[in-house]
């Protein structure tokens, strides 16, 4: 029993040790991890929000369409998503800019292979208009006609950003 | 102790002679950056792990040595692993999950039992120094011929800053006759099997006039 315990007790203080010593280098190194990912988004966040300042933020998001999510000081935040519409090797990936009540204000996209003329139809601007912009997605809406897969992959990441920024305004 | 930092290259190079740590040499070697970068960071991991466990060896209760001995390469992986993201973010997306396997990589762990927990702790620190480049030593034999044969050329970035290249060659007339199977797993096959076979007779030869 005592020899028990001693073994329980060696591993416990190297456990702590080795515990606290990546703490330690989390602390220093984690703002840095932060900043580079900042760094590679930023010339797309900047195309959306001209003189926005972003900081990261950590999100939990079960749906796994969220990448990413930034705020912009003063202006809103931004949700970086990943789908799969039609096309299934290419993923579609999108920034999702909400204004500082949540409200969807603009969707831009980052990558797509989408078919030429029907599902890409889904990332022409009046389409991003009326399918997203200002819309409430956490109940079924419309979708467009001769895109329903791409319209319907891309409406429900949207809708996994729409949650996380609801959480985020309270 | 020099004997020990030789055996690593030849003799008992961990990757063509003992075998070990093959599933990470096969799946980085597509690249020399990869190579030296996962080369180095083993090799670090290596000689830390040897120096600490060397250190608690007598201290250490013979029942729990194993998981005592996988709670410390663990920690020093993820501290590593934590590094290579903040500062050379690159490096981290080409090296993916290969860098956190480096945990149950066989040479860190064998070292350990093998080496470190019976030996001082400059023999160790010197054991894993050799153990370490001699697993740099054959990724870089791997990634060089690899290279070479998908891109006609060899380059060498700065890990520091993606942009910056540091060393590079290439040979025009050969672009055409690039070899992309080489990239793929096959290619990696392959090019171990031939250095495999090179490195035991090497080794058979050595040992033939040892008998003699």
């Amino acid at each position: 029993m005592k020899k028990a315990l001693q073994l329980v007790l060696f591993l416990g203080i190297i456990s702590l040790i080795a515990g606290v010593a990546v703490g330690y280098v989390n602390s220093i190194t984690d703002p840095i991890i932060q900043e580079n990912l900042l760094a590679s988004e930023i010339e797309n966040l900047e195309a959306m929000y001209p003189d926005g300042e972003f900081t990261a933020l950590e999100v939990s998001d079960d749906t796994g369409y969220v990448k990413g999510a930034y705020e912009v000081a003063g202006q809103g935040y931004v949700v970086k998503i990943e789908t799969t519409g039609y096309n299934s090797s290419t993923p579609i990936i999108a920034l999702v800019g909400f204004d500082g009540e949540g409200v969807i204000s603009n969707l831009m996209v980052i990558q797509q292979q989408e078919t030429e003329g029907f599902g890409t139809k889904v990332f022409e601007d009046e389409n991003i208009q009326s399918l997203f912009v200002g819309k409430d997605l956490s109940t079924p809406s419309d979708l467009l006609s001769g895109a329903t897969v791409t319209s319907s992959a891309v409406q429900s990441a949207v809708a996994a950003a729409q949650a996380v920024v609801s959480g985020l305004v309270g | 102790m020099w004997n020990n930092f030789k055996n690593g290259f030849i003799k008992e190079n961990p990757v063509f002679g003992l075998y070990l740590g093959m599933c990470s040499t096969l799946a980085i070697s597509t690249s020399l950056n990869n190579a030296i970068g996962m080369g180095v960071c083993v090799t670090l991991v290596l000689i830390a792990s040897n120096v600490i466990i060397s250190l608690i060896r007598k201290i250490t209760p013979e029942e729990i040595r194993i998981p005592v001995y996988i709670v410390i390469i663990a920690s020093l992986v993820t501290v590593c692993e934590m590094l290579v993201h903040a500062f050379m973010p690159e490096l981290y997306t080409s090296l993916g999950v290969f860098l956190s396997l480096i945990v149950v990589n066989c040479i860190i762990l064998g070292r350990a039992e093998a080496f470190a927990s019976k030996n001082g702790v400059l023999a160790s620190a010197v054991d894993g120094l050799g153990m370490g480049l001699g697993y740099t030593f054959a990724l870089l034999l791997i990634s060089v011929v690899r290279e070479f044969l998908t891109t006609a050329g060899l380059q060498f970035v700065n890990p520091f800053n993606s942009t910056q290249v540091l060393w590079s060659f290439s040979i025009e007339a050969l672009k055409p006759y690039t070899i992309s199977l080489f990239s793929a797993s096959v290619g990696a096959f392959l090019t171990f099997a031939c250095f495999a076979a090179i490195f035991t007779i090497l080794r058979n030869r050595s040992s033939k006039k040892e008998a003699k």
